[in-house]
Protein backbone atom coordinates (compact mmCIF):
# COMPACT_ATOMS: atom_id res chain seq x y z
CA UNK A 1 0.00 0.00 0.00
CA UNK A 2 1.48 2.99 -1.01
CA UNK A 3 -1.36 6.26 -1.17
CA UNK A 4 -4.65 6.55 0.49
CA UNK A 5 -6.70 8.90 -1.08
CA UNK A 6 -8.52 11.68 1.48
CA UNK A 7 -10.14 13.81 -0.76
CA UNK A 8 -10.76 12.63 -5.14
CA UNK A 9 -10.52 16.85 -6.20
CA UNK A 10 -12.73 17.09 -9.07
CA UNK A 11 -11.06 14.77 -11.57
CA UNK A 12 -8.54 12.44 -10.98
CA UNK A 13 -7.10 9.82 -13.24
CA UNK A 14 -4.26 7.54 -14.15
CA UNK A 15 -2.30 8.65 -17.30
CA UNK A 16 0.22 7.48 -19.50
CA UNK A 17 1.27 8.60 -23.04
CA UNK A 18 -1.64 6.43 -24.11
CA UNK A 19 -2.57 3.48 -26.62
CA UNK A 20 -1.84 3.52 -29.78
CA UNK A 21 -2.09 1.21 -33.01
CA UNK A 22 -6.10 0.76 -31.83
CA UNK A 23 -7.35 3.72 -33.51
CA UNK A 24 -9.06 0.85 -36.34
CA UNK A 25 -11.28 -1.01 -34.01
CA UNK A 26 -12.11 2.95 -32.71
CA UNK A 27 -9.94 3.11 -29.47
CA UNK A 28 -8.99 5.98 -28.83
CA UNK A 29 -5.91 7.53 -27.92
CA UNK A 30 -6.30 8.83 -24.51
CA UNK A 31 -3.36 9.16 -22.58
CA UNK A 32 -1.85 12.78 -20.63
CA UNK A 33 -4.10 15.42 -21.66
CA UNK A 34 -0.42 18.03 -21.52
CA UNK A 35 2.28 15.38 -22.28
CA UNK A 36 4.68 17.95 -21.43
CA UNK A 37 4.22 18.27 -18.24
CA UNK A 38 3.71 14.63 -17.76
CA UNK A 39 6.89 13.74 -19.69
CA UNK A 40 8.81 15.76 -16.94
CA UNK A 41 7.12 14.00 -14.18
CA UNK A 42 8.85 10.98 -15.23
CA UNK A 43 12.08 12.02 -16.26
CA UNK A 44 12.63 13.58 -12.94
CA UNK A 45 11.98 10.18 -11.32
CA UNK A 46 14.51 8.90 -14.08
CA UNK A 47 12.19 7.09 -15.84
CA UNK A 48 10.14 6.99 -19.07
CA UNK A 49 6.37 6.62 -19.48
CA UNK A 50 5.18 4.56 -16.52
CA UNK A 51 2.27 6.75 -15.51
CA UNK A 52 1.19 9.70 -13.06
CA UNK A 53 -1.96 10.77 -11.99
CA UNK A 54 -3.32 13.48 -13.91
CA UNK A 55 -5.34 15.69 -11.28
CA UNK A 56 -7.55 19.26 -11.00
CA UNK A 57 -7.53 20.69 -8.01
CA UNK A 58 -8.69 19.17 -4.62
CA UNK A 59 -6.60 15.91 -4.47
CA UNK A 60 -5.44 15.18 -1.07
CA UNK A 61 -3.51 11.77 -0.37
CA UNK A 62 -1.99 10.32 2.77
CA UNK A 63 1.15 8.56 1.84
CA UNK A 64 1.36 4.70 3.38
CA UNK A 65 5.19 4.19 3.28
CA UNK A 66 8.81 5.58 2.28
CA UNK A 67 8.43 6.28 -1.36
CA UNK A 68 9.58 9.12 -4.08
CA UNK A 69 7.24 10.84 -6.22
CA UNK A 70 7.30 13.79 -8.35
CA UNK A 71 4.69 17.22 -9.14
CA UNK A 72 4.79 19.01 -12.56
CA UNK A 73 2.09 20.64 -14.30
CA UNK A 74 -0.47 23.39 -13.07
CA UNK A 75 0.45 25.17 -9.65
CA UNK A 76 -2.81 23.84 -7.31
CA UNK A 77 -0.90 25.06 -3.85
CA UNK A 78 1.32 22.07 -3.31
CA UNK A 79 1.64 21.36 0.08
CA UNK A 80 3.76 18.26 1.88
CA UNK A 81 1.81 18.06 5.37
CA UNK A 82 0.99 21.72 5.39
CA UNK A 83 4.21 23.23 4.12
CA UNK A 84 3.82 24.86 0.46
CA UNK A 85 6.47 22.67 -1.68
CA UNK A 86 7.67 23.74 -5.02
CA UNK A 87 6.44 21.57 -8.09
CA UNK A 88 8.38 20.55 -11.45
CA UNK A 89 10.66 18.87 -8.44
CA UNK A 90 11.20 15.31 -7.40
CA UNK A 91 10.69 14.47 -3.38
CA UNK A 92 11.07 11.75 -1.08
CA UNK A 93 8.18 11.65 1.17
CA UNK A 94 7.90 9.29 4.12
CA UNK A 95 4.96 6.83 5.78
CA UNK A 96 2.18 9.56 7.57
CA UNK A 97 3.04 12.28 5.11
CA UNK A 98 -0.09 14.26 3.28
CA UNK A 99 -0.13 15.42 0.25
CA UNK A 100 -3.08 18.41 -0.30
CA UNK A 101 -3.64 20.07 -4.29
CA UNK A 102 -5.88 22.43 -2.84
CA UNK A 103 -5.49 26.29 -4.79
CA UNK A 104 -5.24 26.89 -7.84
CA UNK A 105 -2.66 29.17 -8.82
CA UNK A 106 -2.14 28.87 -12.43
CA UNK A 107 -2.89 25.73 -14.80
CA UNK A 108 -5.80 23.64 -14.54
CA UNK A 109 -3.95 19.83 -14.60
CA UNK A 110 -1.33 18.58 -12.26
CA UNK A 111 0.68 14.90 -12.74
CA UNK A 112 1.81 13.10 -9.13
CA UNK A 113 4.27 10.10 -10.19
CA UNK A 114 6.02 7.78 -8.52
CA UNK A 115 9.21 5.95 -8.83
CA UNK A 116 7.99 2.72 -10.78
CA UNK A 117 4.63 4.10 -11.30
CA UNK A 118 1.26 2.84 -9.80
CA UNK A 119 -0.19 -0.48 -10.14
CA UNK A 120 -2.83 -0.45 -12.81
CA UNK A 121 -3.96 -2.70 -15.11
CA UNK A 122 -2.67 -2.40 -18.85
CA UNK A 123 -5.31 -2.51 -21.73
CA UNK A 124 -4.35 -2.31 -25.20
CA UNK A 125 -1.00 -1.75 -24.07
CA UNK A 126 -1.82 1.21 -22.02
CA UNK A 127 -2.78 2.59 -18.38
CA UNK A 128 -4.63 5.39 -19.85
CA UNK A 129 -8.19 5.94 -18.19
CA UNK A 130 -10.65 6.68 -20.75
CA UNK A 131 -13.96 6.83 -18.91
CA UNK A 132 -16.09 6.51 -21.69
CA UNK A 133 -14.65 3.07 -23.01
CA UNK A 134 -14.31 1.81 -19.45
CA UNK A 135 -11.06 1.63 -18.87
CA UNK A 136 -9.63 2.62 -16.08
CA UNK A 137 -11.27 4.84 -12.76
CA UNK A 138 -11.86 7.73 -11.48
CA UNK A 139 -9.89 8.39 -8.50
CA UNK A 140 -12.20 8.50 -5.61
CA UNK A 141 -11.93 9.24 -1.53
CA UNK A 142 -10.98 6.19 -0.15
CA UNK A 143 -9.05 4.49 -2.70
CA UNK A 144 -5.81 2.87 -1.67
CA UNK A 145 -3.59 3.43 -4.73
CA UNK A 146 -0.50 0.47 -5.27
CA UNK A 147 2.65 1.33 -6.39
CA UNK A 148 5.74 -1.13 -7.75
CA UNK A 149 8.55 -0.16 -5.56
CA UNK A 150 9.21 1.72 -2.23
CA UNK A 151 12.50 2.44 -3.73
CA UNK A 152 14.17 5.60 -2.63
CA UNK A 153 16.66 7.61 -3.98
CA UNK A 154 18.98 10.18 -2.39
CA UNK A 155 18.99 12.60 -5.12
CA UNK A 156 16.32 15.35 -5.75
CA UNK A 157 15.83 17.11 -9.27
CA UNK A 158 14.52 20.27 -9.90
CA UNK A 159 13.42 21.46 -13.57
CA UNK A 160 15.30 24.39 -14.52
CA UNK A 161 13.32 27.43 -14.52
CA UNK A 162 13.47 28.22 -18.13
CA UNK A 163 11.42 24.93 -18.77
CA UNK A 164 8.74 25.43 -16.43
CA UNK A 165 6.10 26.92 -18.50
CA UNK A 166 4.12 29.48 -17.63
CA UNK A 167 0.17 28.79 -18.10
CA UNK A 168 -0.87 32.59 -17.47
CA UNK A 169 0.60 34.44 -20.56
CA UNK A 170 -1.26 34.79 -23.60
CA UNK A 171 -1.72 32.00 -25.72
CA UNK A 172 -1.23 31.70 -29.48
CA UNK A 173 -1.92 27.95 -31.22
CA UNK A 174 -0.52 27.38 -34.20
CA UNK A 175 -2.13 25.66 -36.96
CA UNK A 176 -1.25 24.10 -39.87
CA UNK A 177 -3.85 25.02 -42.58
CA UNK A 178 -3.74 21.36 -43.80
CA UNK A 179 -5.93 18.64 -45.75
CA UNK A 180 -9.46 20.72 -46.06
CA UNK A 181 -8.15 23.81 -46.25
CA UNK A 182 -10.08 24.45 -49.53
CA UNK A 183 -13.26 23.12 -47.77
CA UNK A 184 -13.20 27.37 -46.70
CA UNK A 185 -13.11 30.10 -48.16
CA UNK A 186 -9.65 33.36 -48.10
CA UNK A 187 -12.21 35.29 -45.84
CA UNK A 188 -13.59 32.88 -43.43
CA UNK A 189 -10.10 31.98 -42.56
CA UNK A 190 -9.34 35.40 -42.37
CA UNK A 191 -11.84 36.27 -40.16
CA UNK A 192 -10.77 32.63 -37.96
CA UNK A 193 -6.85 33.91 -37.71
CA UNK A 194 -7.61 37.68 -36.69
CA UNK A 195 -10.33 36.93 -34.13
CA UNK A 196 -9.42 35.78 -30.21
CA UNK A 197 -11.67 32.64 -29.09
CA UNK A 198 -12.71 32.19 -25.54
CA UNK A 199 -12.39 28.58 -23.99
CA UNK A 200 -15.95 27.22 -22.24
CA UNK A 201 -16.74 25.56 -20.08
CA UNK A 202 -17.26 22.73 -22.64
CA UNK A 203 -13.92 21.54 -22.79
CA UNK A 204 -12.10 18.40 -21.44
CA UNK A 205 -10.14 15.85 -22.15
CA UNK A 206 -12.25 14.93 -25.24
CA UNK A 207 -12.28 18.77 -26.52
CA UNK A 208 -11.83 22.14 -26.26
CA UNK A 209 -15.00 23.96 -27.06
CA UNK A 210 -14.33 27.50 -28.05
CA UNK A 211 -16.28 30.40 -28.60
CA UNK A 212 -16.17 34.12 -30.82
CA UNK A 213 -16.30 34.48 -34.54
CA UNK A 214 -18.09 32.00 -36.49
CA UNK A 215 -17.00 30.46 -39.63
CA UNK A 216 -18.36 28.34 -41.93
CA UNK A 217 -16.84 25.81 -44.59
CA UNK A 218 -18.51 25.03 -47.88
CA UNK A 219 -20.11 22.39 -47.15
CA UNK A 220 -21.67 21.36 -43.38
CA UNK A 221 -20.77 17.66 -43.28
CA UNK A 222 -17.67 15.51 -45.25
CA UNK A 223 -17.86 11.85 -45.24
CA UNK A 224 -16.95 10.32 -41.24
CA UNK A 225 -13.21 10.26 -41.32
CA UNK A 226 -9.88 9.43 -39.50
CA UNK A 227 -9.42 12.14 -36.76
CA UNK A 228 -5.87 13.80 -36.07
CA UNK A 229 -4.88 15.05 -32.38
CA UNK A 230 -5.04 19.17 -32.64
CA UNK A 231 -7.52 19.21 -35.48
CA UNK A 232 -10.32 22.12 -35.21
CA UNK A 233 -13.45 20.97 -35.67
CA UNK A 234 -16.17 23.20 -37.60
CA UNK A 235 -19.15 22.22 -36.23
CA UNK A 236 -22.72 23.55 -37.97
CA UNK A 237 -22.89 26.19 -35.13
CA UNK A 238 -19.16 27.40 -36.72
CA UNK A 239 -18.04 27.80 -33.25
CA UNK A 240 -14.51 25.52 -33.18
CA UNK A 241 -13.35 22.78 -31.43
CA UNK A 242 -10.03 21.43 -30.73
CA UNK A 243 -10.09 18.01 -30.18
CA UNK A 244 -7.36 16.28 -28.02
CA UNK A 245 -6.25 13.28 -25.70
CA UNK A 246 -10.11 11.23 -26.09
CA UNK A 247 -11.78 12.28 -29.35
CA UNK A 248 -13.20 10.36 -31.19
CA UNK A 249 -11.78 8.18 -33.58
CA UNK A 250 -13.81 9.16 -36.71
CA UNK A 251 -16.00 12.00 -37.57
CA UNK A 252 -17.56 13.91 -40.62
CA UNK A 253 -17.31 17.30 -39.41
CA UNK A 254 -15.23 19.99 -41.68
CA UNK A 255 -11.97 20.91 -40.47
CA UNK A 256 -9.91 23.95 -40.98
CA UNK A 257 -6.43 22.76 -39.65
CA UNK A 258 -4.31 20.87 -37.09
CA UNK A 259 -3.05 23.14 -33.89
CA UNK A 260 0.49 22.03 -33.15
CA UNK A 261 0.77 19.06 -30.36
CA UNK A 262 2.73 21.15 -28.01
CA UNK A 263 -0.11 24.40 -28.24
CA UNK A 264 -2.32 21.48 -27.56
CA UNK A 265 -0.64 20.29 -24.18
CA UNK A 266 -0.49 24.34 -23.10
CA UNK A 267 -3.94 24.94 -23.90
CA UNK A 268 -4.85 21.98 -21.82
CA UNK A 269 -3.85 24.12 -19.10
CA UNK A 270 -5.62 27.40 -19.58
CA UNK A 271 -8.23 28.98 -17.63
CA UNK A 272 -12.38 28.84 -18.60
CA UNK A 273 -12.44 31.79 -20.00
CA UNK A 274 -9.55 32.82 -21.39
CA UNK A 275 -8.99 34.40 -24.73
CA UNK A 276 -6.91 32.38 -27.62
CA UNK A 277 -5.94 33.06 -30.90
CA UNK A 278 -4.72 30.81 -33.81
CA UNK A 279 -1.94 31.88 -36.18
CA UNK A 280 -1.09 29.86 -39.23
CA UNK A 281 2.36 27.63 -39.09
CA UNK A 282 4.12 25.69 -41.96
CA UNK A 283 4.44 21.71 -41.85
CA UNK A 284 8.55 22.38 -41.77
CA UNK A 285 8.47 24.23 -38.72
CA UNK A 286 6.12 21.98 -37.27
CA UNK A 287 8.10 19.09 -37.77
CA UNK A 288 11.17 20.06 -36.59
CA UNK A 289 9.34 22.04 -33.37
CA UNK A 290 8.02 18.84 -33.23
CA UNK A 291 11.45 17.10 -33.56
CA UNK A 292 13.05 18.85 -31.11
CA UNK A 293 10.25 19.10 -28.65
CA UNK A 294 9.94 14.93 -28.89
CA UNK A 295 14.05 14.55 -28.55
CA UNK A 296 13.90 16.06 -24.93
CA UNK A 297 11.79 12.70 -23.85
CA UNK A 298 14.10 10.18 -25.67
CA UNK B 1 -5.33 8.19 -54.69
CA UNK B 2 -4.83 11.36 -52.97
CA UNK B 3 -2.72 12.10 -50.33
CA UNK B 4 -2.74 15.43 -47.83
CA UNK B 5 -0.81 16.52 -45.03
CA UNK B 6 -2.94 16.32 -41.92
CA UNK B 7 -1.15 17.26 -38.63
CA UNK B 8 2.87 17.32 -38.22
CA UNK B 9 2.56 13.79 -37.76
CA UNK B 10 -0.33 12.39 -39.59
CA UNK B 11 -1.40 12.15 -43.47
CA UNK B 12 -4.78 12.09 -45.18
CA UNK B 13 -5.58 8.98 -48.01
CA UNK B 14 -8.47 10.43 -49.83
CA UNK B 15 -9.95 7.90 -52.25
CA UNK B 16 -13.04 8.99 -54.71
CA UNK B 17 -15.39 10.58 -52.05
CA UNK B 18 -18.48 8.35 -52.60
CA UNK B 19 -19.42 5.41 -50.64
CA UNK B 20 -19.68 2.73 -52.67
CA UNK B 21 -18.28 -1.09 -52.39
CA UNK B 22 -15.47 -0.59 -55.41
CA UNK B 23 -13.97 2.72 -53.24
CA UNK B 24 -14.56 -0.20 -49.78
CA UNK B 25 -12.20 -2.73 -51.99
CA UNK B 26 -9.47 -0.09 -52.57
CA UNK B 27 -10.00 1.38 -48.94
CA UNK B 28 -9.35 -2.31 -47.85
CA UNK B 29 -6.60 -3.00 -49.94
CA UNK B 30 -4.71 0.03 -49.37
CA UNK B 31 -5.33 -0.64 -45.51
CA UNK B 32 -3.89 -3.96 -45.72
CA UNK B 33 -0.69 -3.16 -47.45
CA UNK B 34 -0.18 -0.15 -44.90
CA UNK B 35 -0.64 -1.34 -41.71
CA UNK B 36 2.50 -3.53 -41.78
CA UNK B 37 4.35 -0.66 -42.78
CA UNK B 38 7.42 0.30 -40.49
CA UNK B 39 7.27 3.34 -38.52
CA UNK B 40 3.24 3.62 -38.76
CA UNK B 41 1.63 4.50 -35.09
CA UNK B 42 -2.13 4.58 -35.84
CA UNK B 43 -3.87 4.08 -38.90
CA UNK B 44 -7.79 4.89 -38.85
CA UNK B 45 -9.14 3.37 -41.76
CA UNK B 46 -12.77 4.77 -42.72
CA UNK B 47 -15.53 4.74 -45.88
CA UNK B 48 -13.22 6.15 -48.52
CA UNK B 49 -10.22 7.77 -46.79
CA UNK B 50 -7.02 6.62 -44.46
CA UNK B 51 -5.73 8.38 -41.37
CA UNK B 52 -2.37 7.26 -41.04
CA UNK B 53 0.17 8.72 -37.92
CA UNK B 54 3.57 8.16 -38.44
CA UNK B 55 7.10 8.42 -36.45
CA UNK B 56 9.01 11.65 -37.16
CA UNK B 57 12.28 10.31 -36.59
CA UNK B 58 12.07 7.94 -39.99
CA UNK B 59 9.38 10.19 -42.06
CA UNK B 60 9.07 13.84 -43.10
CA UNK B 61 6.03 14.92 -44.68
CA UNK B 62 7.67 14.01 -48.10
CA UNK B 63 9.75 10.75 -47.48
CA UNK B 64 5.71 9.48 -45.99
CA UNK B 65 3.64 10.35 -49.34
CA UNK B 66 6.59 8.23 -51.19
CA UNK B 67 6.71 5.56 -49.16
CA UNK B 68 2.47 5.57 -49.54
CA UNK B 69 2.69 5.81 -53.04
CA UNK B 70 5.09 2.82 -53.06
CA UNK B 71 3.44 0.62 -51.44
CA UNK B 72 -0.16 1.21 -52.93
CA UNK B 73 1.24 0.93 -56.48
CA UNK B 74 0.68 -2.61 -56.89
CA UNK B 75 -2.28 -3.88 -57.91
CA UNK B 76 -3.60 -6.93 -55.69
CA UNK B 77 -4.79 -9.72 -57.81
CA UNK B 78 -5.46 -12.42 -54.94
CA UNK B 79 -4.84 -11.89 -50.92
CA UNK B 80 -4.96 -14.24 -48.45
CA UNK B 81 -4.97 -11.64 -45.83
CA UNK B 82 -8.50 -10.65 -47.54
CA UNK B 83 -10.37 -13.35 -45.59
CA UNK B 84 -13.73 -13.86 -47.86
CA UNK B 85 -15.42 -15.33 -44.60
CA UNK B 86 -18.70 -14.10 -43.32
CA UNK B 87 -18.75 -13.12 -39.55
CA UNK B 88 -22.17 -14.74 -38.58
CA UNK B 89 -24.53 -12.78 -36.08
CA UNK B 90 -27.10 -14.59 -34.98
CA UNK B 91 -30.06 -12.24 -33.94
CA UNK B 92 -32.58 -12.85 -32.01
CA UNK B 93 -35.90 -10.59 -33.70
CA UNK B 94 -38.41 -10.56 -30.99
CA UNK B 95 -39.95 -7.99 -28.71
CA UNK B 96 -37.86 -5.18 -30.34
CA UNK B 97 -38.40 -1.53 -29.39
CA UNK B 98 -38.67 -0.33 -33.33
CA UNK B 99 -39.06 -3.43 -35.46
CA UNK B 100 -42.79 -2.33 -36.21
CA UNK B 101 -42.02 1.20 -36.98
CA UNK B 102 -39.31 0.27 -39.13
CA UNK B 103 -42.22 -1.83 -40.57
CA UNK B 104 -44.87 0.75 -41.23
CA UNK B 105 -42.41 3.79 -42.22
CA UNK B 106 -41.41 1.14 -45.47
CA UNK B 107 -45.09 0.03 -45.46
CA UNK B 108 -43.73 -4.07 -44.70
CA UNK B 109 -44.75 -6.74 -42.61
CA UNK B 110 -42.47 -7.14 -39.78
CA UNK B 111 -41.36 -10.67 -41.24
CA UNK B 112 -40.62 -8.91 -44.02
CA UNK B 113 -38.43 -6.80 -42.74
CA UNK B 114 -36.28 -9.53 -40.96
CA UNK B 115 -35.95 -11.37 -43.81
CA UNK B 116 -34.36 -8.13 -45.51
CA UNK B 117 -32.11 -7.51 -43.09
CA UNK B 118 -31.19 -11.37 -43.05
CA UNK B 119 -30.47 -11.44 -46.67
CA UNK B 120 -28.11 -9.00 -47.54
CA UNK B 121 -23.99 -9.74 -46.64
CA UNK B 122 -23.34 -6.49 -45.75
CA UNK B 123 -19.40 -4.66 -45.27
CA UNK B 124 -17.46 -3.34 -42.45
CA UNK B 125 -17.16 0.31 -44.27
CA UNK B 126 -16.01 1.97 -41.26
CA UNK B 127 -15.30 1.38 -37.02
CA UNK B 128 -15.78 4.36 -34.66
CA UNK B 129 -18.10 6.30 -32.68
CA UNK B 130 -17.74 3.94 -29.75
CA UNK B 131 -14.91 1.02 -29.62
CA UNK B 132 -16.04 -1.99 -32.08
CA UNK B 133 -18.98 -0.21 -33.37
CA UNK B 134 -18.95 -1.03 -36.97
CA UNK B 135 -21.21 0.51 -39.65
CA UNK B 136 -22.61 -1.84 -41.98
CA UNK B 137 -23.69 -1.50 -45.68
CA UNK B 138 -26.01 -1.51 -47.48
CA UNK B 139 -29.16 -2.31 -46.28
CA UNK B 140 -31.99 -2.81 -48.41
CA UNK B 141 -33.69 0.12 -49.62
CA UNK B 142 -37.01 -1.04 -48.72
CA UNK B 143 -35.97 -1.34 -44.97
CA UNK B 144 -33.91 1.71 -44.93
CA UNK B 145 -35.53 4.16 -42.04
CA UNK B 146 -34.14 7.72 -40.74
CA UNK B 147 -33.05 7.92 -37.29
CA UNK B 148 -35.28 8.44 -34.41
CA UNK B 149 -36.37 12.11 -33.80
CA UNK B 150 -34.59 12.35 -30.43
CA UNK B 151 -31.90 9.80 -29.60
CA UNK B 152 -32.37 7.35 -26.61
CA UNK B 153 -29.93 7.94 -23.59
CA UNK B 154 -29.58 3.95 -23.04
CA UNK B 155 -29.70 1.45 -25.65
CA UNK B 156 -28.50 -2.26 -23.99
CA UNK B 157 -25.26 -3.98 -25.67
CA UNK B 158 -25.91 -6.56 -28.48
CA UNK B 159 -28.94 -3.95 -29.87
CA UNK B 160 -29.22 -5.27 -33.55
CA UNK B 161 -30.03 -1.76 -35.29
CA UNK B 162 -30.71 0.19 -38.64
CA UNK B 163 -30.34 3.77 -39.58
CA UNK B 164 -30.69 5.00 -42.94
CA UNK B 165 -29.00 2.82 -45.30
CA UNK B 166 -26.92 1.48 -42.57
CA UNK B 167 -26.88 -1.45 -39.87
CA UNK B 168 -24.99 -1.58 -36.99
CA UNK B 169 -25.03 -3.82 -33.28
CA UNK B 170 -24.37 -2.07 -30.09
CA UNK B 171 -20.98 -3.24 -28.82
CA UNK B 172 -21.67 -1.82 -25.36
CA UNK B 173 -24.78 0.25 -23.52
CA UNK B 174 -24.75 3.45 -25.37
CA UNK B 175 -27.23 6.55 -26.24
CA UNK B 176 -28.40 6.24 -29.11
CA UNK B 177 -30.61 7.45 -32.07
CA UNK B 178 -30.47 3.97 -34.39
CA UNK B 179 -33.63 1.81 -35.07
CA UNK B 180 -33.39 -0.99 -32.98
CA UNK B 181 -34.60 -4.16 -34.59
CA UNK B 182 -32.72 -7.11 -32.65
CA UNK B 183 -30.60 -8.36 -29.88
CA UNK B 184 -27.56 -10.72 -30.53
CA UNK B 185 -25.23 -12.15 -27.66
CA UNK B 186 -22.40 -11.78 -30.75
CA UNK B 187 -19.16 -10.44 -28.59
CA UNK B 188 -16.41 -10.68 -30.50
CA UNK B 189 -16.68 -6.84 -31.90
CA UNK B 190 -12.52 -6.87 -32.07
CA UNK B 191 -12.60 -9.31 -34.92
CA UNK B 192 -14.01 -6.75 -37.29
CA UNK B 193 -12.05 -5.12 -39.76
CA UNK B 194 -12.58 -2.34 -42.48
CA UNK B 195 -14.12 -4.24 -45.41
CA UNK B 196 -15.07 -7.43 -43.74
CA UNK B 197 -18.38 -9.19 -44.72
CA UNK B 198 -20.93 -9.89 -42.00
CA UNK B 199 -24.63 -11.39 -42.21
CA UNK B 200 -27.40 -11.40 -39.89
CA UNK B 201 -29.12 -14.95 -38.81
CA UNK B 202 -32.34 -15.38 -37.16
CA UNK B 203 -32.88 -16.81 -34.19
CA UNK B 204 -36.15 -19.08 -34.83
Amino acid sequence: MSFKILSSGIFSTIQDQGRYGFNHLGITHSGAIDEYAYGWSQKLLGQKNINAIELMVGLKLEVLKEIEISVTGADLGFKINQKLSPIWQSYSIRKGDVLTFSKRVSGQRAYLAVKNGFICEQKYGSCATTLKENIGFKIKRGDILETYSDFKRSTIFRLKKELIPNYEKPLTLRLLLSYQDDYFLTEEKEKFFNSEYQVTLESDRMGFKLKGQAIFPKKGGIISEGIAFGSVQIPKNGQPIVLLKERQTIGGYPKIGTVLAVDCFSLAQISIGSMVRFKAIEIEEAQEIMRDYLALFT
Amino acid sequence: MNIKTVSYNSVMLYFEQIISEEVLDEVQTAYLQLKELDGIIDITPSYCSILLIYDIFMYDYKSIQKVIIERCSVEVVSDNKKSNKIIKIPTDYKNNLDLERVAKYNNLTIDEVITLHTQTVYRVYAIGFIVGFAYLAKVDHKIATPRLESPRAKIPKGSVAIADNQTAIYPQDSAGGWNIIGHTNFNEFDRFSIGDRVKFERIK
